[in-house]
């Protein structure tokens, strides 16, 4: 193939699939958009918005608290046995989102575990705190795997120095690492905010579609197309492309460093 | 700037083994304001050995003292060794100030106190346009003495130097190690040098120790490793490049090692096998016979190099000299002539051969 069809094709194919893919996206924008300002004053979608947001940020949150200790573990200590948990921790990221959700709700509805949780108040089943907890299961090995790249992207002797000045590990990891990967774990959030916004097969199976109890927007998207309203469909449709292109946008611009430039660092 | 006197580190039998490298049964005394050398090639275990000084890693067997401390178990921020990378390791998100204070930010000073202690390590090292740069706007000399700055400004009793001057260029190379030379001498710190540059070993070191496959194969003065190799691998490290064995032959209350069929007398305790080098600039060449400790031979290679020249001889053995070459008058050195080779029997350096 000379270089110049060579060059060609693949320019062609990219122009086709960067048009495939705005085609899908403003065909609901351009036709849900006109519906937003409406559909903000309908009661339902306030709700789906508003428990959309709360839980999104509840489950990142929790993410992040999580996925911080387990990914330094597997980034920085050379014990038998992370091997295996590093794999453990990936089951989640390859299994679908619906079968995560059938997991978690045997294991919180069925097992002695679950009903005791249950007894004390902790129900995860058919309630907003399984949202949470369903996009919490799903999200977290994709979090930890960013976080672990960029732990081990901090050359460890830095620890070692600022440790040899007299600071403690988890002061060496706060005062050095943890700066030197703002911008991954800015980019992290962000990706995970936006997963466990549209998150809906695992919701789906463990908190369940009550309109007006565990109604997050993808679920009142299922629930308004499962009734035919597309008036309610298109607007919550738009909104979530909506809230996914400026979180892109914020991604992309999450400053990079000149000295995150330099190579070896 | 005064150094904190410390007493002296004893490394006591320290095994480690760490990937492909490990360390073998170290033991090693160095002396408060000693400036002491590890020198080896790349791969002998020198980094390792000087992380497992520094707290990194705990050794799998062995002991640390410091003093009349035991500090085996004691972590980096405990024994607060200074520790300078080969490629600084300068926290890249801080400017030099904010790197040279780092150590300080840590104890309860005062920003003055801060200031002062700042002021005074940043003079000792000429450093003090550089205190609001980043890392990488640095060349390498001035990262270094930012790295030398950041340790040094906390007092450590020992300093940890890891190979501070192979990432440099010749010339700020140099300059750089008479600044290693005034800051012992100024601050009095102990100091552990690792690197793989002998020149560099024999002017900074008071003693230096061969580290080799792991090992601490020799420790000694300067003088002693650089003419007393004690065995065949230090002294190929150190360029004694005439190395040989021999049956030591006890012959009219003297000793003899023989080389391509002649005898040479040598100075020696040792009996029995034995090994023995001679560095090329110890050999003399002439181009009539001398009565003592003389090998007849032919030239077969001759490499000028600037003021000394090459010469490979074949005197039964392959034999290496460096001759001065104003000093080689009436010596024809062109390959294939006779020359006639003298080494004096003090630059015979005999030791045991390995088991």
């Amino acid at each position: 193939m000379g270089a110049r069809l060579f060059k060609t094709l693949n320019l062609l194919v990219t122009t086709l699939v960067a048009l495939f893919i705005l085609a899908a996206v403003s065909t609901v924008l351009v036709r849900g958009l006109p519906y937003i300002p409406a559909s903000l004053k309908a009661p339902e979608l306030i709700f789906a918005v508003k428990l959309s947001l709360i839980t999104s940020i509840i489950s990142t949150t929790a993410c992040l608290l999580a996925a911080m200790p387990v990914a330094y573990a597997l980034a920085r200590y050379n014990l038998p046995g992370l091997g295996v948990a590093a794999n453990l921790l990936r089951i989640p990221l390859t299994l679908p989102p619906v079968v995560s959700g059938v997991c978690l709700l045997l294991l919180f509805g069925t097992t002695t575990f679950g009903t005791t949780l249950a007894r004390m108040g902790l129900r995860f089943v058919f309630t907003v705190p399984g949202i949470i907890l369903a996009q919490f299961f799903v999200n977290l090995p994709s979090l930890i795997t960013v976080l672990k790249a960029a732990i081990e992207s901090v050359d460890i002797r830095l620890e070692y120095v600022a440790r040899t000045l007299g600071y403690t590990p988890a002061r060496a990891f706060q005062k050095v690492t943890l700066p030197l990967i703002r911008n991954n774990i800015l980019a992290g959030l962000v990706l995970t905010w936006g997963k466990a916004l549209g998150e809906f097969g695992a919701v789906l199976m463990l908190a369940g579609a009550t309109r007006f109890k565990t109604e997050t927007l993808p679920i009142s998207l299922y629930l308004n197309m499962a009734t035919g309203d597309m008036e309610a469909l298109m607007s919550s449709a738009a909104i979530l492309i909506l809230i996914a292109v400026v979180s892109l946008a914020v991604f992309e611009r999450a400053g990079v460093k000149p000295y995150e430039r330099v190579p070896g660092l | 700037m005064e150094g904190l006197p410390a007493g002296s580190l004893r490394l006591s039998r320290i095994t480690k083994k760490m990937g492909e490298f490990q360390l073998r049964d170290i033991s090693l005394e160095v002396f408060p304001g000693e400036y002491f050398v590890i020198l080896g090639p790349t791969g002998a275990g020198k980094t390792v050995l000087l992380e497992v000084i520094a707290g990194m890693h705990a050794a799998d067997a062995g002991e640390i003292w410091l003093g009349e401390e035991n500090i085996t178990a004691w972590p980096p921020e405990k024994r607060r060794f200074g520790f300078v990378y080969q490629d600084y390791a300068l926290f890249p998100h801080l400017n030099a100030r904010e790197n040279i204070v780092f150590g300080l930010k840590n104890r309860k000073l005062s920003p003055g106190e801060i200031n002062r202690e700042l002021e005074a390590v940043v003079s000792l090292l000429g450093i003090t346009h550089l205190l609001g740069r980043l890392p990488y706007t640095l060349s390498g000399g001035e990262q270094q003495r930012v790295a030398l700055a950041r340790a040094l400004v906390m007092k450590p009793g020992v300093l940890l130097l890891d190979e501070p001057l192979s990432a440099l260029d010749p010339c700020t190379k140099e300059t750089l190690q008479q600044e290693l030379k005034r800051l012992h001498r100024l601050t009095g710190a102990m100091i552990i040098h690792v690197t793989h540059d002998f020149d560099e070993a024999l002017y900074l070191g008071d003693r230096i120790g061969v580290l080799m496959g792991g090992s601490l194969l020799q420790v000694g003065s300067p003088e002693e490793i650089f003419t007393r190799p004690r065995g065949e691998a230090v002294a190929r490290f150190v360029g004694a490049e005439n190395i040989y064995h021999s049956e030591i032959i006890l012959h009219g209350g003297r000793k003899y090692v023989s080389l391509g069929g002649a005898l040479l007398q040598v100075e020696t305790d040792l009996t029995g096998r034995a090994g023995f080098s001679v560095r090329p600039e110890h050999v003399l060449v002439s181009s009539s016979p001398q009565p003592e400790n003389c090998l007849p031979g032919k030239v077969l290679a001759v490499y000028p190099r600037g003021l000394l020249t090459r010469v490979i001889i074949d005197a039964g053995e392959r034999l290496v000299a460096l001759v001065v070459a104003r000093e080689d008058r009436g010596v024809s050195l062109v390959p294939g002539s006779t020359i006639y080779s003298i080494i004096p029997p003090a630059a015979i350096n005999v030791f045991y051969p390995p088991p």
